[in-house]
Protein backbone atom coordinates (compact mmCIF):
# COMPACT_ATOMS: atom_id res chain seq x y z
CA UNK A 1 0.00 0.00 0.00
CA UNK A 2 1.54 3.36 -0.96
CA UNK A 3 0.84 6.70 0.67
CA UNK A 4 -2.20 7.63 -1.40
CA UNK A 5 -3.87 4.25 -0.95
CA UNK A 6 -3.07 4.49 2.77
CA UNK A 7 -4.80 7.84 3.10
CA UNK A 8 -7.76 6.83 0.98
CA UNK A 9 -8.03 3.69 3.12
CA UNK A 10 -8.23 5.89 6.21
CA UNK A 11 -10.75 8.23 4.61
CA UNK A 12 -12.95 5.35 3.55
CA UNK A 13 -12.69 3.85 7.02
CA UNK A 14 -13.47 7.14 8.73
CA UNK A 15 -16.48 7.84 6.51
CA UNK A 16 -17.88 4.34 6.96
CA UNK A 17 -17.66 4.51 10.75
CA UNK A 18 -18.28 8.22 11.13
CA UNK A 19 -21.55 7.82 13.02
CA UNK A 20 -19.90 5.40 15.44
CA UNK A 21 -16.97 7.78 15.93
CA UNK A 22 -19.17 10.83 16.42
CA UNK A 23 -21.51 8.99 18.75
CA UNK A 24 -18.58 7.85 20.90
CA UNK A 25 -17.32 11.43 20.92
CA UNK A 26 -20.72 12.75 21.96
CA UNK A 27 -21.02 10.33 24.86
CA UNK A 28 -17.46 10.94 26.02
CA UNK A 29 -17.41 14.71 25.60
CA UNK A 30 -21.10 15.49 25.89
CA UNK A 31 -20.92 18.33 23.39
CA UNK A 32 -21.51 18.34 19.65
CA UNK A 33 -18.81 20.81 18.62
CA UNK A 34 -16.12 19.14 20.66
CA UNK A 35 -17.22 15.72 19.44
CA UNK A 36 -16.93 16.85 15.81
CA UNK A 37 -13.54 18.45 16.47
CA UNK A 38 -12.27 15.33 18.21
CA UNK A 39 -13.36 13.12 15.31
CA UNK A 40 -11.63 15.46 12.88
CA UNK A 41 -8.45 15.37 15.04
CA UNK A 42 -8.72 11.60 14.97
CA UNK A 43 -8.97 11.55 11.20
CA UNK A 44 -5.81 13.68 10.85
CA UNK A 45 -4.00 11.50 13.36
CA UNK A 46 -5.16 8.28 11.70
CA UNK A 47 -3.97 9.46 8.29
CA UNK A 48 -0.52 10.14 9.72
CA UNK A 49 -0.44 6.87 11.63
CA UNK A 50 -1.82 4.64 8.89
CA UNK A 51 1.23 2.41 9.29
CA UNK A 52 0.35 1.61 12.89
CA UNK A 53 -2.62 -0.28 11.51
CA UNK A 54 -1.16 -3.74 11.08
CA UNK A 55 -4.23 -5.61 9.96
CA UNK A 56 -6.97 -6.84 12.26
CA UNK A 57 -10.14 -4.99 13.11
CA UNK A 58 -10.03 -1.64 11.34
CA UNK A 59 -13.13 -0.28 13.07
CA UNK A 60 -11.59 -0.97 16.50
CA UNK A 61 -8.34 0.69 15.38
CA UNK A 62 -10.20 3.80 14.18
CA UNK A 63 -12.41 4.04 17.27
CA UNK A 64 -9.36 3.66 19.52
CA UNK A 65 -7.86 6.74 17.85
CA UNK A 66 -11.13 8.64 18.19
CA UNK A 67 -11.26 7.74 21.86
CA UNK A 68 -7.69 8.91 22.41
CA UNK A 69 -8.52 12.26 20.85
CA UNK A 70 -11.58 12.54 23.09
CA UNK A 71 -9.52 11.67 26.18
CA UNK A 72 -6.97 14.31 25.23
CA UNK A 73 -9.76 16.87 25.16
CA UNK A 74 -11.15 15.60 28.43
CA UNK A 75 -7.75 15.87 30.06
CA UNK A 76 -7.53 19.50 29.06
CA UNK A 77 -10.69 20.24 31.00
CA UNK A 78 -9.82 18.13 34.00
CA UNK A 79 -11.57 20.31 36.50
CA UNK A 80 -14.95 19.80 34.85
CA UNK A 81 -14.24 16.12 34.51
CA UNK A 82 -13.72 15.92 38.25
CA UNK A 83 -17.04 17.57 38.85
CA UNK A 84 -18.68 15.07 36.57
CA UNK A 85 -17.11 12.26 38.54
CA UNK A 86 -18.48 13.65 41.79
CA UNK A 87 -21.89 14.10 40.29
CA UNK A 88 -22.14 10.33 39.87
CA UNK A 89 -22.44 9.84 43.60
CA UNK A 90 -25.32 12.28 43.73
CA UNK A 91 -26.72 11.26 40.34
CA UNK A 92 -29.91 13.07 39.63
CA UNK A 93 -33.04 11.35 40.87
CA UNK A 94 -34.83 9.57 38.03
CA UNK A 95 -37.84 11.35 36.70
CA UNK A 96 -41.09 10.18 38.26
CA UNK A 97 -42.93 7.82 35.97
CA UNK A 98 -46.55 8.22 36.93
CA UNK A 99 -47.94 9.51 33.67
CA UNK A 100 -51.05 7.68 32.59
CA UNK A 101 -50.37 7.90 28.89
CA UNK A 102 -48.09 5.16 27.66
CA UNK A 103 -46.42 7.38 25.07
CA UNK A 104 -45.49 9.99 27.58
CA UNK A 105 -44.23 7.29 29.89
CA UNK A 106 -41.99 5.83 27.21
CA UNK A 107 -40.71 9.28 26.38
CA UNK A 108 -40.00 9.98 30.04
CA UNK A 109 -38.08 6.75 30.28
CA UNK A 110 -35.99 7.56 27.23
CA UNK A 111 -35.05 10.93 28.66
CA UNK A 112 -34.29 9.36 31.99
CA UNK A 113 -32.05 6.64 30.47
CA UNK A 114 -30.07 9.20 28.50
CA UNK A 115 -29.62 11.28 31.64
CA UNK A 116 -28.50 8.33 33.73
CA UNK A 117 -26.13 7.08 31.05
CA UNK A 118 -24.60 10.55 30.92
CA UNK A 119 -24.21 10.48 34.68
CA UNK A 120 -22.21 7.24 34.69
CA UNK A 121 -18.44 7.44 35.22
CA UNK A 122 -16.69 7.57 31.84
CA UNK A 123 -15.12 4.11 32.07
CA UNK A 124 -18.53 2.43 32.41
CA UNK A 125 -20.26 4.82 30.02
CA UNK A 126 -17.84 4.22 27.16
CA UNK A 127 -17.97 0.43 27.59
CA UNK A 128 -21.79 0.52 27.51
CA UNK A 129 -21.92 2.87 24.52
CA UNK A 130 -19.58 0.65 22.52
CA UNK A 131 -21.45 -2.52 23.48
CA UNK A 132 -25.08 -1.44 23.41
CA UNK A 133 -25.20 1.42 20.95
CA UNK A 134 -22.37 0.50 18.59
CA UNK A 135 -22.79 -3.27 19.02
CA UNK A 136 -19.08 -4.06 19.34
CA UNK A 137 -17.94 -7.46 20.59
CA UNK A 138 -15.95 -7.87 23.82
CA UNK A 139 -12.79 -8.37 21.75
CA UNK A 140 -13.38 -5.14 19.79
CA UNK A 141 -14.15 -3.16 22.93
CA UNK A 142 -10.97 -4.53 24.52
CA UNK A 143 -9.02 -3.34 21.46
CA UNK A 144 -10.59 0.12 21.54
CA UNK A 145 -10.06 0.61 25.27
CA UNK A 146 -6.69 -1.15 25.36
CA UNK A 147 -7.69 -3.35 28.30
CA UNK A 148 -8.10 -7.14 28.72
CA UNK A 149 -11.44 -8.74 27.89
CA UNK A 150 -11.97 -9.54 31.57
CA UNK A 151 -11.86 -5.83 32.34
CA UNK A 152 -14.40 -5.14 29.58
CA UNK A 153 -16.73 -7.72 31.12
CA UNK A 154 -16.44 -6.30 34.60
CA UNK A 155 -16.94 -2.71 33.40
CA UNK A 156 -20.05 -3.71 31.46
CA UNK A 157 -21.42 -5.58 34.47
CA UNK A 158 -20.72 -2.66 36.79
CA UNK A 159 -22.12 -0.14 34.31
CA UNK A 160 -25.32 -2.12 33.83
CA UNK A 161 -25.75 -2.58 37.56
CA UNK A 162 -25.30 1.16 38.20
CA UNK A 163 -27.65 2.07 35.40
CA UNK A 164 -30.33 -0.35 36.55
CA UNK A 165 -30.13 0.87 40.09
CA UNK A 166 -30.41 4.45 38.96
CA UNK A 167 -33.47 3.63 36.85
CA UNK A 168 -35.29 1.61 39.48
CA UNK A 169 -38.35 3.17 41.08
CA UNK A 170 -37.51 4.79 44.40
CA UNK A 171 -38.86 2.25 46.98
CA UNK A 172 -36.84 -0.67 45.62
CA UNK A 173 -33.83 1.53 45.37
CA UNK A 174 -33.62 1.75 49.13
CA UNK A 175 -32.98 -1.99 49.30
CA UNK A 176 -30.24 -1.81 46.71
CA UNK A 177 -27.03 -3.80 47.08
CA UNK B 1 -25.72 -25.54 36.34
CA UNK B 2 -26.11 -23.70 39.62
CA UNK B 3 -27.46 -20.19 40.03
CA UNK B 4 -24.08 -18.87 41.07
CA UNK B 5 -22.44 -20.11 37.88
CA UNK B 6 -25.43 -18.97 35.81
CA UNK B 7 -25.45 -15.46 37.29
CA UNK B 8 -21.87 -15.12 36.19
CA UNK B 9 -22.73 -16.00 32.60
CA UNK B 10 -26.03 -14.15 32.10
CA UNK B 11 -24.50 -11.03 30.61
CA UNK B 12 -22.06 -12.91 28.39
CA UNK B 13 -25.07 -14.89 27.16
CA UNK B 14 -27.00 -11.72 26.43
CA UNK B 15 -23.97 -10.29 24.62
CA UNK B 16 -23.64 -13.38 22.42
CA UNK B 17 -20.24 -14.12 23.84
CA UNK B 18 -20.95 -17.57 25.23
CA UNK B 19 -20.03 -20.68 23.31
CA UNK B 20 -22.93 -22.84 22.19
CA UNK B 21 -22.66 -25.50 24.87
CA UNK B 22 -22.57 -23.03 27.74
CA UNK B 23 -25.42 -21.06 26.17
CA UNK B 24 -27.53 -24.20 26.00
CA UNK B 25 -26.70 -25.10 29.59
CA UNK B 26 -27.67 -21.62 30.68
CA UNK B 27 -30.97 -21.75 28.78
CA UNK B 28 -31.75 -25.10 30.39
CA UNK B 29 -31.05 -23.57 33.79
CA UNK B 30 -33.16 -20.47 33.11
CA UNK B 31 -36.08 -22.73 32.12
CA UNK B 32 -36.20 -24.13 35.63
CA UNK B 33 -35.03 -21.15 37.67
CA UNK B 34 -37.42 -18.23 37.98
CA UNK B 35 -34.81 -16.03 39.56
CA UNK B 36 -32.28 -16.34 36.74
CA UNK B 37 -35.02 -16.11 34.12
CA UNK B 38 -36.24 -12.90 35.77
CA UNK B 39 -32.76 -11.47 35.88
CA UNK B 40 -32.30 -12.28 32.21
CA UNK B 41 -35.59 -10.52 31.47
CA UNK B 42 -34.55 -7.40 33.35
CA UNK B 43 -31.18 -7.32 31.59
CA UNK B 44 -33.06 -7.67 28.32
CA UNK B 45 -35.28 -4.70 29.19
CA UNK B 46 -32.26 -2.54 29.88
CA UNK B 47 -30.76 -3.58 26.57
CA UNK B 48 -34.01 -2.78 24.78
CA UNK B 49 -34.09 0.65 26.36
CA UNK B 50 -30.48 1.38 25.43
CA UNK B 51 -30.95 0.20 21.87
CA UNK B 52 -34.07 2.05 20.87
CA UNK B 53 -32.00 4.24 18.59
CA UNK B 54 -32.69 7.59 20.21
CA UNK B 55 -29.41 7.38 22.13
CA UNK B 56 -27.25 7.23 19.03
CA UNK B 57 -25.99 10.55 17.74
CA UNK B 58 -25.53 10.54 13.97
CA UNK B 59 -22.57 12.46 12.61
CA UNK B 60 -23.60 15.85 11.20
CA UNK B 61 -23.24 16.29 7.45
CA UNK B 62 -20.82 19.16 8.08
CA UNK B 63 -18.36 16.80 9.77
CA UNK B 64 -18.58 14.35 6.88
CA UNK B 65 -17.84 17.18 4.47
CA UNK B 66 -15.00 18.51 6.63
CA UNK B 67 -13.25 15.14 6.57
CA UNK B 68 -13.68 14.86 2.83
CA UNK B 69 -12.13 18.31 2.45
CA UNK B 70 -9.18 17.46 4.74
CA UNK B 71 -8.55 14.26 2.83
CA UNK B 72 -8.53 16.12 -0.48
CA UNK B 73 -6.20 18.80 0.88
CA UNK B 74 -3.76 16.17 2.04
CA UNK B 75 -2.44 14.61 -1.12
CA UNK B 76 0.16 11.83 -0.98
CA UNK B 77 2.05 13.28 1.95
CA UNK B 78 5.70 12.29 1.83
CA UNK B 79 5.84 11.23 5.45
CA UNK B 80 3.60 8.19 5.14
CA UNK B 81 5.64 6.71 2.32
CA UNK B 82 8.72 5.56 4.26
CA UNK B 83 6.53 4.16 7.01
CA UNK B 84 4.68 1.93 4.61
CA UNK B 85 7.89 0.94 2.92
CA UNK B 86 9.27 -0.08 6.28
CA UNK B 87 6.20 -2.11 6.98
CA UNK B 88 6.37 -3.84 3.63
CA UNK B 89 10.06 -4.56 4.11
CA UNK B 90 9.32 -6.04 7.53
CA UNK B 91 6.69 -8.30 5.96
CA UNK B 92 9.14 -9.51 3.35
CA UNK B 93 11.79 -10.17 5.99
CA UNK B 94 9.39 -11.95 8.31
CA UNK B 95 8.15 -14.09 5.45
CA UNK B 96 11.71 -14.91 4.45
CA UNK B 97 12.70 -15.82 8.00
CA UNK B 98 9.59 -17.96 8.34
CA UNK B 99 10.30 -19.80 5.10
CA UNK B 100 13.88 -20.42 6.16
CA UNK B 101 12.93 -21.79 9.55
CA UNK B 102 10.29 -24.06 8.02
CA UNK B 103 12.99 -25.28 5.67
CA UNK B 104 15.45 -25.96 8.48
CA UNK B 105 12.71 -27.49 10.57
CA UNK B 106 11.75 -30.03 7.95
CA UNK B 107 15.30 -31.07 7.28
CA UNK B 108 16.61 -31.24 10.82
CA UNK B 109 18.27 -34.66 11.04
CA UNK B 110 17.06 -35.86 14.45
CA UNK B 111 13.38 -35.04 14.13
CA UNK B 112 11.69 -37.98 15.78
CA UNK B 113 8.06 -37.45 16.70
CA UNK B 114 8.84 -36.78 20.34
CA UNK B 115 11.55 -34.17 19.79
CA UNK B 116 9.34 -32.54 17.18
CA UNK B 117 6.57 -32.24 19.75
CA UNK B 118 9.00 -30.89 22.34
CA UNK B 119 10.20 -28.29 19.89
CA UNK B 120 6.65 -27.35 19.01
CA UNK B 121 5.85 -26.83 22.67
CA UNK B 122 8.85 -24.58 23.29
CA UNK B 123 8.21 -22.66 20.08
CA UNK B 124 4.59 -22.11 21.03
CA UNK B 125 5.62 -20.83 24.47
CA UNK B 126 8.13 -18.40 22.98
CA UNK B 127 5.62 -17.21 20.44
CA UNK B 128 3.20 -16.48 23.26
CA UNK B 129 5.87 -14.58 25.20
CA UNK B 130 6.55 -12.43 22.15
CA UNK B 131 2.85 -11.74 21.50
CA UNK B 132 1.03 -8.70 22.88
CA UNK B 133 -0.96 -10.90 25.20
CA UNK B 134 -0.23 -14.54 26.01
CA UNK B 135 -3.91 -15.19 26.72
CA UNK B 136 -7.11 -15.01 24.68
CA UNK B 137 -9.37 -15.17 27.68
CA UNK B 138 -8.18 -13.35 30.76
CA UNK B 139 -9.53 -14.59 34.02
CA UNK B 140 -8.44 -15.95 37.31
CA UNK B 141 -11.79 -17.65 37.60
CA UNK B 142 -11.80 -21.20 36.35
CA UNK B 143 -15.55 -20.97 35.83
CA UNK B 144 -14.86 -18.44 33.09
CA UNK B 145 -11.87 -20.16 31.56
CA UNK B 146 -13.39 -23.61 31.35
CA UNK B 147 -16.59 -22.61 29.48
CA UNK B 148 -14.50 -20.47 27.15
CA UNK B 149 -12.62 -23.58 26.13
CA UNK B 150 -15.71 -25.76 26.00
CA UNK B 151 -16.93 -24.46 22.66
CA UNK B 152 -13.51 -24.36 21.06
CA UNK B 153 -11.76 -27.64 21.78
CA UNK B 154 -12.91 -31.06 22.85
CA UNK B 155 -12.55 -32.27 25.42
CA UNK B 156 -12.38 -29.04 27.45
CA UNK B 157 -9.45 -29.27 29.82
CA UNK B 158 -9.51 -29.52 33.57
CA UNK B 159 -8.99 -25.98 34.87
CA UNK B 160 -7.66 -25.32 38.37
CA UNK B 161 -6.33 -22.19 40.02
CA UNK B 162 -3.39 -22.59 42.39
CA UNK B 163 -3.13 -18.98 43.51
CA UNK B 164 -2.85 -20.05 47.13
CA UNK B 165 0.15 -22.18 46.31
CA UNK B 166 1.73 -19.30 44.40
CA UNK B 167 0.66 -20.26 40.88
CA UNK B 168 -2.12 -17.90 39.88
CA UNK B 169 -4.30 -18.74 36.88
CA UNK B 170 -4.26 -15.73 34.53
CA UNK B 171 -6.24 -17.14 31.61
CA UNK B 172 -6.13 -19.43 28.64
CA UNK B 173 -5.67 -19.55 24.91
CA UNK B 174 -5.90 -21.96 22.01
CA UNK B 175 -2.57 -22.65 20.35
CA UNK B 176 -1.18 -24.87 17.68
CA UNK B 177 1.20 -27.67 18.50
CA UNK B 178 2.25 -29.00 15.13
CA UNK B 179 -1.03 -28.89 13.26
CA UNK B 180 -3.25 -29.66 16.26
CA UNK B 181 -5.24 -27.07 18.20
CA UNK B 182 -4.71 -27.52 21.91
CA UNK B 183 -5.95 -25.64 24.95
CA UNK B 184 -3.27 -23.81 26.92
CA UNK B 185 -3.76 -22.73 30.52
CA UNK B 186 -1.62 -19.77 31.49
CA UNK B 187 -0.34 -19.30 35.04
CA UNK B 188 1.92 -16.78 36.67
CA UNK B 189 4.47 -17.42 39.37
CA UNK B 190 6.22 -14.22 40.42
CA UNK B 191 7.55 -12.84 37.15
CA UNK B 192 7.46 -16.23 35.43
CA UNK B 193 4.81 -16.90 32.84
CA UNK B 194 3.88 -20.55 32.65
CA UNK B 195 2.14 -22.31 29.79
CA UNK B 196 0.35 -25.56 30.51
CA UNK B 197 -0.45 -27.35 27.24
CA UNK B 198 -3.23 -29.88 27.65
CA UNK B 199 -2.49 -32.80 25.34
CA UNK B 200 -4.12 -36.16 24.70
CA UNK B 201 -2.71 -38.74 27.13
CA UNK B 202 -1.05 -40.57 24.25
CA UNK B 203 0.66 -37.50 22.80
CA UNK B 204 4.06 -38.88 23.74
CA UNK B 205 5.66 -35.76 25.14
CA UNK B 206 8.87 -36.53 27.02
CA UNK B 207 8.77 -36.58 30.83
CA UNK B 208 11.16 -33.64 30.97
CA UNK B 209 13.22 -31.52 28.56
CA UNK B 210 15.21 -28.32 28.50
CA UNK B 211 16.03 -25.79 25.85
CA UNK B 212 17.77 -22.43 26.07
CA UNK B 213 17.03 -21.97 29.76
CA UNK B 214 13.40 -23.04 29.44
CA UNK B 215 12.20 -26.27 30.94
CA UNK B 216 9.38 -28.68 30.17
CA UNK B 217 7.74 -31.21 32.47
CA UNK B 218 4.89 -33.57 31.69
CA UNK B 219 2.29 -34.90 34.08
CA UNK B 220 -1.08 -36.66 33.75
CA UNK B 221 -4.01 -34.21 34.08
CA UNK B 222 -7.30 -36.01 34.56
CA UNK B 223 -7.82 -38.08 31.42
CA UNK B 224 -5.30 -36.01 29.52
CA UNK B 225 -1.71 -35.03 30.00
CA UNK B 226 -0.23 -31.62 30.73
CA UNK B 227 3.05 -30.29 29.38
CA UNK B 228 4.31 -27.43 31.52
CA UNK B 229 6.71 -24.99 29.86
CA UNK B 230 8.35 -22.02 31.55
CA UNK B 231 11.60 -20.49 32.69
CA UNK B 232 11.08 -21.34 36.35
CA UNK B 233 13.79 -23.27 38.18
CA UNK B 234 13.51 -27.04 38.61
CA UNK B 235 12.13 -26.87 42.12
CA UNK B 236 9.31 -24.47 41.24
CA UNK B 237 8.54 -26.48 38.15
CA UNK B 238 8.41 -29.66 40.19
CA UNK B 239 5.92 -28.21 42.65
CA UNK B 240 3.53 -27.04 39.90
CA UNK B 241 3.93 -30.41 38.18
CA UNK B 242 2.90 -32.07 41.42
CA UNK B 243 -0.08 -29.74 41.97
CA UNK B 244 -1.39 -30.36 38.45
CA UNK B 245 -0.70 -34.09 38.67
CA UNK B 246 -2.74 -34.40 41.84
CA UNK B 247 -5.66 -32.16 40.74
CA UNK B 248 -8.96 -33.90 40.12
Amino acid sequence: MNASTASSFVEELAQRHLDAAYNLGRWLLGNEHEAADAVHDAFVRATRAADSYAGGNARAWWLAIVRNCCLARLASRKREAQQRHLSVVQASVPTEIDTVEADAEAEQRRVSIAAQLRALPAEFREALVLREIEDLSYREIADVLGVPIGTVMSRLARGRALLRRALEPAPEKAHGM
Amino acid sequence: MECKAAAHLLEAYLDNELDRDSARELEAHADTCAECAGELGRLGELRHALRDGSLRHAAPAALRERIRASAAARPTSARTLPAWTRFAAACVLAFGAGALSVYLWNFAPSSTASTQLTRDLFASHWRALAATSPVDVTSSDRHTVKPWFAGKVTPAPLVRDFAEQGFALVGGRIDYVGSTRVPVLVYKHGQHLIDVFVLPAMAGAPKAAQEQGYALNTTPLGEQSAAIVSDMDQQELASLTQLLGSSK
